[in-house]
């Protein structure tokens, strides 16, 4: 049969309308530029290595994610800057944001840099999901009802985990304890939640000696020397840089390393710099929100610790398992969004309502964003141990304690949630 | 060390050299290279120290080379001098990080090589007590030089007068490039001694320089006996202020550092040096 010049036409213009059609279903953010992600991360001082870190997990994530499709079929592009002082870090958030023109902005490590951070991302509407900055306070002055800030765990998680397990474990073996920790609010609260924990466990101590070296600091003599006349049953610290191996090194040198029980909450972030050499064994260490050698842990993890150690020679730490959540919330938050809007790009306020309440697996397990844009994670920790196949030490048994088992419910003050504890 | 380099060098060449800290940090970056080389080369633990103060010492080879950068502002102001050392310091930071990374730098298993000295309850490592050892032959050392031996004289008098010392016949030249790498000298041997027992990071350079001024203030600019003492109440007092009253650990030395400025602007040891 001959086509008849108006089935032509109409073939013509059905061609045409489904090439149309299929145009437009195909979201037109498909064929456009990739999604830029700006990252904030220390890059040298005592905080690089931990930095470094998390710039790795973030780069493996972002692989990850690429070779999967992208996030709704763009591909994801880091933009990294360097995060120093307050200062200089809220210049180049502001050139991420202004002249990068980034998607979203992560990393910051730092308390005291997140604290400046905050306000500048609000100012912006940039959204900004933290790695690392924990701190509460001065928040409620410079960031109170953050729309724009996603910020991390609590300073005191990894404090009150260990505190509970100490305050379990070694209950009735120590009485005077003395703490060393960074001076500024992490360290400060740590000490405190200590304290008070210990008290609601009815393990009462008596501090014999509070020392407050400065973040980064590299010569612990004399403040090991202080610690041999204080005579502590028990020391505390959250020293979480370099400067935790450079202390535990100049106290086994000094002989403190023997009676006195150590209690190192976060250390297990630069563990591999734990030797045991000078590391005890029996010294209760904090990892954070991952434990590379966790017998038990999702084959998530698994690959990611394999992939990393064969590519960077070493075993992550928790600032890996902070860059891997933020990245992949992000991820999940759009397609989120997008999915409830039919599959369109969705914008920053429809990402941030997505966030708010997002449930995924990270690589310490499963994590959410609660509404106050504060994340829950699995937290690790235990007893050190030297029976393993490496130089440094490890813990056996390891604890797991979840977000809410370590962390204040949102609007309520830390003392009265230690308070409100049955034990 | 840093500081007594830093006197040196402007007791003799009138420049602030703030590049001296960033010595410091190099020698105690090439101080585990070497000993970690050496150590996987077979040399037996106890001669660590051999190899890291010899390793300082070849350090001070890079000390004629930056003093030639710095002759074209000997006879200009200190603003010239400062900005210059300053960007040397920047320079080799970034060096450092090229070469061995932004993470910090720290030595293997040495550091109780010689085991630890028991007084009493309190345990000492040998090796701290090396350092102090080697901190006070190096001072006795530097005060024979000065004092005892032709060179001192020769460095004394230029310090002195430098037009006059040129007029007798002294090749300024030669003598400003064997001071400046002695005073290089003292922050690579300083660094290198220095970190078995620590860590190094990029940022070490600019903290190190900034205790070697507090000493340097208190004890006055070019006074070298000055400069020992200073040293000595500066780390004495702030480990009694972190025994003491932790908080204070910082402030004690910037309180005596402005109480010098106001009261006795030029030093506590001013008049040793003229």
């Amino acid at each position: 049969m001959a086509t008849t010049r108006r089935q032509f036409l109409e073939l013509v213009g059905g061609a045409a309308a489904l090439a149309t059609a299929r145009l437009d279903t195909a979201p037109a953010f498909a064929q456009a530029t990739p999604v830029r992600m700006g990252v904030l991360t220390i890059k040298s001082g005592i905080g690089a290595q931990v930095g470094e870190a998390g710039l790795r997990s973030a780069q493996w994530t972002t692989d990850r994610i690429n070779k999967a499709g992208g996030i709704l079929g763009r591909k994801l592009e880091l933009v990294v800057e360097e995060e120093s002082t307050p200062k200089d870090t809220v210049e180049r958030f502001r050139k991420l944001a202004l002249q990068n023109k980034v998607d979203v902005i992560t990393g910051v490590i730092s308390t005291g840099v997140s604290l400046a951070i905050g306000p500048v991302a609000e100012e912006l509407k940039m959204l900004w999901i933290s790695w690392d900055g924990t701190t509460q306070k001065g928040v409620e002055e410079t960031m109170p009802n953050p729309r724009y800030s996603f910020r991390s765990t609590d300073n005191e998680c990894e404090a009150v985990m260990a505190s509970i397990v100490v305050a379990k474990n070694w209950k009735g073996k120590f009485r005077t304890v003395a703490g060393i920790n960074p001076d500024y609010s992490y360290g400060r609260d740590n000490w405190q939640a200590f304290l008070w924990i210990m008290e609601k466990y009815g393990n009462p101590v008596t501090p014999v000696s509070d020392l407050w070296p400065k973040l980064g600091t590299t010569d612990f003599t004399a403040h090991v020397a202080a610690l041999q006349q204080a005579k502590p049953d028990l020391i505390f610290s959250s020293h979480w840089a370099g400067d935790a191996s450079v202390l535990m090194k100049q106290a086994h040198a000094a002989g403190l390393v023997g009676n006195t029980k150590f209690v190192f909450v976060v250390a297990g972030g630069v563990h591999e710099t734990l030797k045991k050499s000078f590391t005890p064994e029996g010294m209760f260490l904090g990892y954070n929100t991952i434990y590379f050698d966790y017998a038990d842990a999702s084959p998530l993890q698994k690959q990611f610790v394999k992939e990393y150690n064969d590519r960077y020679k070493e075993w992550p730490v928790f600032e890996c398992e902070r860059a891997y959540l933020v990245t992949s919330a992000y991820k999940a938050a759009v397609e989120k969004a997008a999915k409830a809007i039919g599959g369109k790009w969705p914008t920053t306020d429809q990402v941030i309502d997505a966030l708010e309440g997002l449930e995924l697996e990270s690589l310490g397990g499963k994590a959410r964003y609660r509404k106050d844009h504060i994340p829950e994670c699995n937290f690790y920790g235990g007893f050190t141990t030297y029976k393993n196949r490496f130089d440094f030490v490890t813990i056996d048994p390891v604890v797991k304690m979840t977000g809410p088992e370590v962390q204040k419910p949102s609007g309520v003050g830390l003392k009265d949630w230690i308070q409100s504890w049955k034990v | 060390m840093v500081a007594a380099g830093l006197q040196l060098v402007f007791g003799v060449q009138k420049i602030v050299n703030l590049a001296c800290g960033s010595f410091y940090a190099l020698g105690a970056y090439f101080g585990v290279t070497v000993v970690t080389r050496a150590l996987a080369a077979g040399l037996p633990p106890p001669l660590f120290l051999v190899v890291l103060i010899a390793g300082g010492l070849a350090l001070a080879a890079i000390g004629p080379i930056v003093e030639r950068v710095l002759r074209p502002v000997y006879d200009r102001d200190e603003s010239f001098q400062i900005i210059l050392t300053f960007a040397l310091v920047l320079m080799f930071e970034d060096i450092t990080r090229f070469i061995w990374g932004s993470s910090p730098y720290q030595m293997g298993n040495v550091y109780l090589v010689y085991g630890q000295w028991k007084i009493g309850r309190l345990t000492v490592p040998v090796y701290n007590l090396i350092v102090i050892a080697a901190g006070g032959l190096i001072a006795l050392g530097m005060g024979f030089v000065l004092s005892r031996t032709r060179f001192g004289r020769i460095v004394r008098a230029t310090a002195e007068n430098r037009e006059m010392s040129e007029a007798l016949g002294v090749d300024m030249r030669r003598i400003y490039a064997r001071v400046f790498t002695l005073g290089t000298a003292l922050g690579t041997v300083g660094g290198a001694l220095v970190i078995p027992a620590t860590a190094v990071t990029l940022d070490v350079a600019v903290e190190v320089i900034v205790e070697a001024f507090a000493v340097v203030v208190i004890s006055g600019l070019g006074s070298m006996r000055g400069t020992f003492v200073g040293a000595l109440l500066v780390g004495v007092l702030k480990a009694v202020a972190i025994a003491a009253y932790p908080e204070l650990e910082l402030l004690v030395i910037y309180v005596i550092v402005i109480a010098v400025l106001v009261l006795r602007p030029a030093g506590l040891f001013a008049r040793a040096a003229a």
